[in-house]
């Protein structure tokens, strides 16, 4: 009879093979069924979670984007700040004492973007009955 | 029961779900919890957390039960979400483990009863499964409880086959060196077979 030869690494392979797959199968416990169905049963008699009010959020959320996007813009057109401005040395203010307007008016908006955001949070709140 | 049966009825009883017949899912569980328990047992070695984690697995697919694309079967995605939930629940609480190099070996079966020697073996060889590094671990887990299935396992692990495969390999390197006695072992089984069954044909 011709016994075929195993290389080391094959018959340890072998082994491992067997040993790893003849695993006896583990029975669940007999309460496990019913654990499992409270729980979904559960879940299932919870209320719905509120949902996020998309239709209300979406006027603010486009007047948002469209301010960051004129701010972006703003920025861009009037040329962004060097890595040399942002040096550890002494600020220059010159822009900003050379049109006091201008400035006034972009913090006259954010003050706006924010009194805006704030009454719309405010709205959101009270309707949820948070407030 | 054949898998086509059980694929046929999942879809059944997933289309009932959906319509609001939370009985329904009572099939699903019945089914699959043998799988999913022992699933989790080999992530575990501990037989009341592997009741929970397929506790918590039933529970997520049955809020995701509408999530599921169909384009794969109920049992790939349930595997796959059973997966999700033990690994993510080990990474949190990883099971006690010594590392893989450090796991007891046993003394070498000639010196004591076969039997005896075998299941100390085996018991050595699935724990130092468990301190396994995690990225090697898995994949035995999963090739070994789809029975050696790579197909089945890389679906299971969201991997291509032959990433898996190549897991798979050094976990096994990884393993045969920490157990160089398995090969005489296994040619002593072989010779013991031999005889019984040389025995058997006088």
């Amino acid at each position: 009879m011709k016994q075929t030869r195993t290389s080391r690494s094959e018959a340890q392979h072998n082994e491992i093979d067997r040993i790893l797959a003849t695993e006896d199968a583990l029975v669940p416990s007999s309460g496990f069924l019913a654990s499992v169905m409270d729980h979904v049963q559960e879940e299932a008699a919870a209320p719905a979670p509120i949902p996020f009010p998309w239709k209300q959020a979406l006027p603010g959320a486009i007047v948002a984007v469209g301010a960051f996007g004129a701010g972006a813009f703003e920025m861009v057109r009037q040329g962004l700040p060097t890595a040399s401005e942002f040096a550890l040395t002494a600020p220059h203010l010159s822009v900003a004492m050379e049109q006091p307007l201008e400035q006034a008016g972009w913090v006259a908006l954010a003050l706006g973007v924010s009194l805006f955001s704030w009454l719309v949070s405010k709205r959101f709140a009270g309707r949820s009955g948070l407030l | 029961m054949t898998t086509t049966t059980n694929a046929a009825e999942d879809l059944a009883d997933v289309d009932r779900v959906l319509a609001g017949d939370v009985q329904a899912f009572e099939g699903i569980v019945r089914r699959w919890q043998g799988p999913l328990v022992n699933m989790a047992w080999r992530y575990c070695r501990d037989r009341s957390r592997a009741e929970e984690l397929a506790q918590e697995a039933f529970v997520r697919a049955w809020r995701g039960l509408a999530g599921w694309r169909r384009d794969s079967s109920f049992s790939t995605w349930l595997f796959a979400l059973a997966a999700n939930v033990c690994r993510s629940d080990l990474k949190r609480f990883p099971t006690v483990t010594v590392p893989v190099d450090e796991a007891l070996e046993p003394s070498r079966p000639a010196t004591q009863h076969h039997a005896l020697a075998a299941q100390q073996s085996s018991d050595s060889v699935r724990r130092a499964v468990l301190a396994l590094p995690a990225r090697y671990r898995e994949p035995v887990i999963l090739f070994y409880f789809h029975e050696m299935d790579v197909a089945a396992a890389a679906r299971t692990m969201g991997l291509p086959e032959g990433t898996l495969k190549a897991r798979l390999s050094r976990a096994r390197a990884l393993l045969r060196s920490r157990f160089p006695h398995l090969e005489g072992e296994h040619e002593a089984m072989e010779f013991v077979e031999l005889n019984t069954g040389k025995e058997a044909g006088r």
